[in-house]
């Protein structure tokens, strides 16, 4: 029972994570129909910013502000969404944008993603090197521990974080006007300069949503596992975005169940067999729910009306 | 004489090489009812695209003349401003409704130019529409795409009127409709004009129904404008009955 307990904790960790960074692939996916590849390295870079600005605001060594660790966390939260949202915005800018324009088809746009990508990992491998960072300890680790069950303030904090965004978000295209032409630029582009939203305002605001919570998601892992490498987005990029297609793409609801699903079936299969077979495992089944529901699990296929 | 609010003149726009309009000019003044009327191909719904400067490839480029509104050239306004700032509407061909959303998203969507006005305007716009069309009231918390054609129109020409423009432009409004329905959209469009002032550029291949309406009208046919006149004047011109009204 315990054990139990314990494993459905750390999935719900684990799913946070990938729910977070799910919701940039499913977000831009949803208004663009474009996948963007770039969308782990994005959250590779707000590790990054979290990094840097962690280290700044901390200081030591005679450099840096030399704050306190839990203002120094308080500070790092806004500061690395706020960036990482710059980031994904700028790509957005020059990369996305001049095609859009120039009527590219949607291969091209994709290609150009993926190159996005690499670039953002092979910058950061130019500029700062291979070797790895160890992110600082910004909040002082407590372990609640019940019977056999234990649990960290910071896997609390980062499964209350998902929710918590899963809500806000929920709350943003459902309630609100901009949020309302996020779902309605999907179904009919042409017709949203036609209401008096300007298209490209839609486009920055969904790269700024997806982008800020991969920023969240960065420091958020950084602080779990405290180890930065330029390749740290990939692979966990890759599964996030099969798990946005899982639950659905474009519906954040699918990001969420996708990435959570993902998170148990992980857990789930290390619990029983050699970790060594999680990912064949956990890759397997989702091929077999995509089989059974190719749409995803909310996705709907779209009918049109003559 | 009132004063002319749209004025189009000498107009040549192209899709890629070929040219779809070749110098066309016509003229809408304020409180009128203007229509377009022309067959399949005549370049009536690429006048009014090219007027709400919806960007290519869903519109032309615009290669010569120009497009004035109270005067002033809008060749440099971006689509959503000529929504937003000149009050200028689109009801497009086809539609258009976001059927993922439901009617009264659509509706609020659409009022999205009053954003930064008092909300009391913005109610006093719904309940406009929905007096117009009792039926959307009904049916407001339905997704769109679940509506009959004629329904989908009824709220298309809603958020139309939710974006507070004072000079509306419709292409084929009367297509796919059942006649009644039609003609309650025509009797919409009247009473609209009449009871609110509002300036309508209709475009329509039903140029029987479109000319009952309009007081003035101009006849489009391969990207040139082949006569113009009084509504009346039009339907009694031999070359028009023969072309276009069946006789």
């Amino acid at each position: 029972m315990d054990a139990l307990i314990q494993n459905i904790i750390n999935a719900l960790q684990w799913g946070s994570f990938y729910a977070l960074i799910a919701l940039g692939y499913t977000l831009v996916y949803g208004v663009l129909l474009l996948i963007n590849f770039a969308h782990g390295d994005i959250f590779m870079v707000g590790a990054y910013i979290a990094y840097f600005a962690a280290v700044f605001l901390l200081g030591g060594h005679g450099e840096g502000l030399g704050l306190p660790p839990l203002l120094v966390f308080g500070l790092t939260v806004p500061i690395s969404m706020i960036l990482t949202a710059g980031v994904g915005v700028t790509l957005e800018r020059i990369a996305y944008r001049p095609l859009r324009r120039k009527g590219a088809h949607r291969l091209y746009v994709v290609i150009t993603a993926l190159m996005c990508g690499l670039v953002l990992e092979n910058g950061n491998l130019a500029l700062f090197g291979a070797s790895r960072k160890k992110f600082p300890e910004l909040v002082d680790k407590a372990v609640y521990t019940f019977g056999n069950v234990s649990v960290t303030n910071l896997k609390i904090m980062v499964i209350v974080a998902a929710v918590l965004v899963f809500l806000f978000l929920h709350f943003i295209v459902t309630r609100t006007r901009i949020g309302m032409a996020m779902r309605a630029i999907s179904w009919d582009r042409l017709a949203i300069p036609l209401m008096g939203v300007p298209v490209d305002t839609v486009i920055v605001f969904t790269f700024v949503l997806g982008s800020g919570m991969a920023g969240l998601a960065g420091i958020l892992f950084a602080m779990s596992y405290p180890i930065l490498d330029p390749y740290m987005g990939a692979i966990i990029g890759w599964k996030a975005f099969i798990a946005a297609v899982v639950g659905g793409i474009g519906d954040i609801r699918g990001a969420f169940v996708g990435g959570f699903l993902l998170g148990f079936i992980e857990i789930g299969v290390v619990a029983f067999f050699p970790s060594t077979l999680r990912d064949l495992f956990a890759f397997t089944i989702l091929l077999v729910i995509l089989w059974i529901k190719p749409t995803g699990i909310f996705g709907v296929a779209r009918t049109t009306k003559i | 004489m009132s004063e002319t609010l749209l004025e189009v003149k000498d107009l040549r726009v192209a899709y890629g090489r070929i040219e779809a309009l070749h110098g066309v000019s016509f003229s809408v003044n304020q409180g009128e009812i203007v229509t377009l009327i022309g067959a399949n191909g005549a370049g009536k719904t690429t006048t009014l695209t090219s007027i709400a400067r919806l960007p290519p490839p869903e519109a032309p480029k615009v290669a010569s003349g120009d497009i004035l509104y109270r005067g002033e050239s809008i060749l440099g306004v971006p689509p959503h401003d000529v929504v937003s700032k000149l009050n200028v509407a689109l009801v497009p061909e086809g539609r258009h409704i976001f059927g993922n959303l439901t009617v009264e998203e659509n509706l609020t969507l659409a009022a999205y130019p009053r954003r930064k006005a008092p909300a009391s305007e913005a109610e006093a716009a719904f309940k406009t529409v929905y007096d117009l069309f009792p039926r959307l009231a009904e049916r407001r918390r339905q997704r769109s795409e679940q509506l009959s054609g004629g329904e989908q129109q009824m709220l298309a020409v809603g958020r139309a009127l939710m974006s507070n423009c004072q000079f509306i432009m419709l292409d084929e409004p009367s297509m796919g409709l059942s006649p009644l329905l039609m003609q309650l959209v025509f009797k919409t469009l009247r009473q609209l004009n009449e009871e609110q002032g509002m300036t309508i550029l209709l475009v329509e291949q039903n140029a029987n129904m479109a000319l009952r309406l309009a007081h003035r009208g101009y006849v489009l046919d391969t990207g040139e404008i082949i006569a113009e006149g009084s509504a009346d004047e039009l339907m009694d011109d031999p070359e028009v009955k023969k072309a276009y009204l069946g006789g």
